[in-house]
């Protein structure tokens, strides 16, 4: 186990700047995720760690020692690729072996080691088989294995679980978490998943175009979003981000709605300045009072079971979407009317930076 | 027709291509009726059979057939060409062939020109095949390689399998001759002429030389196919589990490449074994018999010589068919086992 500080990370191919200065400090035995949109440097910042792309700039620092310059083979980490990376042509103890024997060890010790992360991921059956006679979720626990025998500083995970059914994806995740409570190392998990992000980690790196744009524990992030970015891209469904301006004392209206909303303001909004009111699905409830927030027409009805969503829309703002709990007979077409809970609403300012509050 | 809809009828005027393409539907109707009333005959299974027809034909007109008239002409004798008027001799020819005091030594067999073939091929084919395969794994693994100007120089490797056997043949003959090109440079640079094709040891380098020069990118190729397609996340894994390099080619690309190898072993192998063109060009098989190799000793025993003797030809014909049947044999077994 290991902690790891990035100073000033900067990556670039030729002209394209993928990475703009990332700093971050990983503790010892932490689960980090780092999530974002495709293209963001999740995958490269990633692969700086591991070494397998060199740092344009900045410091990497794994238990106060830089390894910038030193090659992947040397820092002693461990990855589990998206595809898995697995040697076709071995056994899965071969596989899971591979690594030790380049370290030199015995063959008693090797066996030791294969065979008890085997256990620890259920593979003891299957050791004699080669990759190929296995299926993806059984792949992937080898691919982890590989990673564990060699109990590594640092674990990294590129996307481990993009590969794998949906129902596969859910126990992977829950193995993943459970191991991680098991072996206890420092890990960091790249994954554009928001539900893997928040029910992995410990803290969640938001990166967007190279650069971070928060980090938090995960309710933090989801609570308490930084910018209007982390707050339409963690949760699901999205938050509804509403564009509006501040109208009076502790009043806004949005968009071309005629009545305003009273809900407490931050200090330092002044008349006529630009908002935007965000307020996830879940915090909306359809609501028969004159005074509704705002009044929707429905476009579509998705019933889940156990939850509705709501599709709605009104003149001069985007869909806007609602959560309901268990099953509800809203038809499309239906006009609902709709009130924001005062204690879970978020506004962001013209520059898309979020208000607090007091 | 109920439940379809028309085509949509259509103004526009009817493009050169859809001109050309009138007598195309014309032909396909015509064959149409025919075809329906064969299938209704036949049924949808049998039909499979109409259509391999023509291909069986073609095989068994100019593949198969000679085949059959090479096997009876072996056992038969006689300058006759139509095998009705050939005298039947049985396993004669064969006998003949194979009347050796020792097998390893050419000069006591009764057709003494086969067996210094058959040695001369041998030795072709091994010393060929080995180098080959070197050669084109460590080219290969060198145009794999992120170098400048790798595309420049997968072309310059592959240029020669472009080019025909007696092209390539007489370039190098050009180049080795007594005052070729080379001598040209051995003796401005103050040594003595050598004289390549005429001394039995170097002819025979020559020869193994020229055909991997010749044949090379080819293999090359394929090898560069085979490395082409092992992921390079693979490689990545290794250099996680801080596998050294040497190690890397051992355990990780060489057997990922096998299949490839393999094929390349085969192909090398029957390749060498029918070797002609390029060394009967080069060396006209000497001197004396130093590169005379079986098909060429095939070649001159049926056409070439005094006396045409077709029967002992065909006899070293089928022997050297057998001798690649059990190549392909080796390949599809060894193919087999790597796919089990």
């Amino acid at each position: 186990m290991a902690e790891l500080k990035l100073v000033d990370i900067k990556k670039s191919y030729g002209a394209a700047k993928i990475l703009h200065g990332i700093d971050l400090d990983i503790a010892d035995g932490e689960f980090v995720v780092f999530v974002g949109p495709s293209g963001c440097g999740k995958s490269t910042l990633l692969r700086i760690i591991a070494g397998l792309e060199h740092v344009s700039e900045g410091e990497i620092l794994i238990d106060g020692h830089s390894v910038v310059g030193v090659p992947a083979s040397d820092r002693g980490l461990a990855m589990v690729f998206q595809s898995y990376a697995l040697y076709p042509h071995m056994s899965v103890f071969k596989n899971m072996a591979f690594a030790l024997e380049n370290m030199g060890l015995g063959r008693q010790e090797i066996d030791q080691r294969v065979r008890r992360a085997a256990q620890m991921l259920q593979l003891t059956d299957y050791l004699d088989r080669k990759p190929k006679a296995l299926s993806g979720g059984q792949r992937q626990r080898v691919a982890i294995g590989r990673a564990i025998v060699r109990d590594p500083k640092i674990f990294l995970f590129d996307e481990p679980l993009s590969n794998l059914d949906a129902e596969l994806r859910v126990a992977t995740r829950k193995e993943l978490a459970a191991l991680h409570g098991q072996i206890g190392g420092t890990m960091i998990y790249v994954t554009h998943d928001q539900v893997e992000a928040m029910t992995l980690a410990d803290r969640i790196v938001v990166l967007r175009a190279g650069r971070i744009e928060q980090i938090g524990t995960p309710l933090d992030v989801y609570n308490r979003p930084a910018n209007l970015f982390v707050a339409g891209f963690i949760g699901s469904p999205r938050m509804n981000l509403l564009p509006g301006r501040v109208v009076g004392p502790d009043a806004i209206r949005i968009g071309n709605e005629p009545h305003m909303i009273a809900m407490p303001l931050p200090e330092g909004l002044h008349v006529d300045d630009e908002i935007t009111l965000g307020v996830r699905p879940e915090h909306m409830d359809v609501t028969a009072r004159d005074d509704a927030d705002l009044a929707i027409t429905l476009d579509l009805v998705e019933h889940l079971g156990g939850e509705t969503y709501l599709y709605g829309s009104t003149p001069g703002l985007a869909q806007i979407t609602v959560k309901q709990d268990g099953q509800t007979a809203y038809q499309r077409g239906t006009r609902l009317r709709l009130h924001f809970r005062r204690d879970a609403f978020h506004l962001f300012d013209v520059a898309g930076r979020a208000l607090r509050a007091n | 027709m109920p439940g379809v809809e028309p085509l949509p009828k259509t103004t526009a005027r009817p493009s050169i291509v859809a001109w050309l393409g009138i007598p195309f539907v014309l032909a396909m109707r015509i064959v149409d009726y025919p075809m329906r009333a064969l299938q209704r005959a036949l049924g949808e299974q049998r039909m499979a059979y109409v259509f391999l027809l023509p291909n069986l034909i073609f095989f068994s007109l100019f593949v198969f057939a000679p085949i059959v008239i090479n096997v009876i002409f072996s056992v038969t004798g006689g300058p006759a060409l139509f095998p009705s008027e050939r005298p039947f001799v049985g396993a004669g020819q064969y006998a003949y062939l194979f009347d050796c005091g020792s097998y390893l030594d050419p000069s006591t067999c009764r057709e003494d020109h086969f067996w210094r073939g058959v040695a001369n091929t041998f030795r072709f084919t091994a010393s060929q095949v080995v180098a080959m395969v070197l050669l084109s794994l460590l080219t290969a693994v060198v145009l794999n390689m992120k170098i400048r100007g790798r595309g420049f120089f997968r072309a310059v490797y592959f240029f020669p399998v472009l080019l025909s056997p007696v092209v390539v043949a007489l370039i190098w003959k050009w180049i080795l001759q007594r005052d070729g090109l080379l001598n040209a440079g051995i003796i401005g640079l103050g040594g003595e002429r050598i004289l390549f094709l005429v001394e039995p040891g170097w002819a025979m380098f020559w020869a193994v030389f020229v055909s991997i020069w010749a044949h090379m990118g080819f293999y090359t190729l394929i090898l560069l196919a085979g490395l082409q397609a092992i992921p390079s996340d693979i490689y990545e894994a290794a250099e996680m589990d801080a596998t050294p390099r040497w190690r890397v080619f051992l355990r990780l690309t060489l057997p990922l490449l096998w299949p490839n190898l393999i094929v390349v072993i085969v192909l090398a192998l029957i390749r060498g074994v029918q070797t002609f063109d390029e060394v009967f060009v080069l060396t006209g098989g000497g001197p004396g018999t130093a590169t005379l190799m079986i098909v060429q000793y095939i070649y001159e025993t049926a056409f070439s010589n005094q006396v045409q003797n077709f029967g002992l030809a065909a006899a070293a014909s089928v022997v050297l068919g057998v001798v690649l049947c059990l190549l392909t044999g080796l390949q599809l077994a060894l193919s087999r086992r790597k796919a089990a």
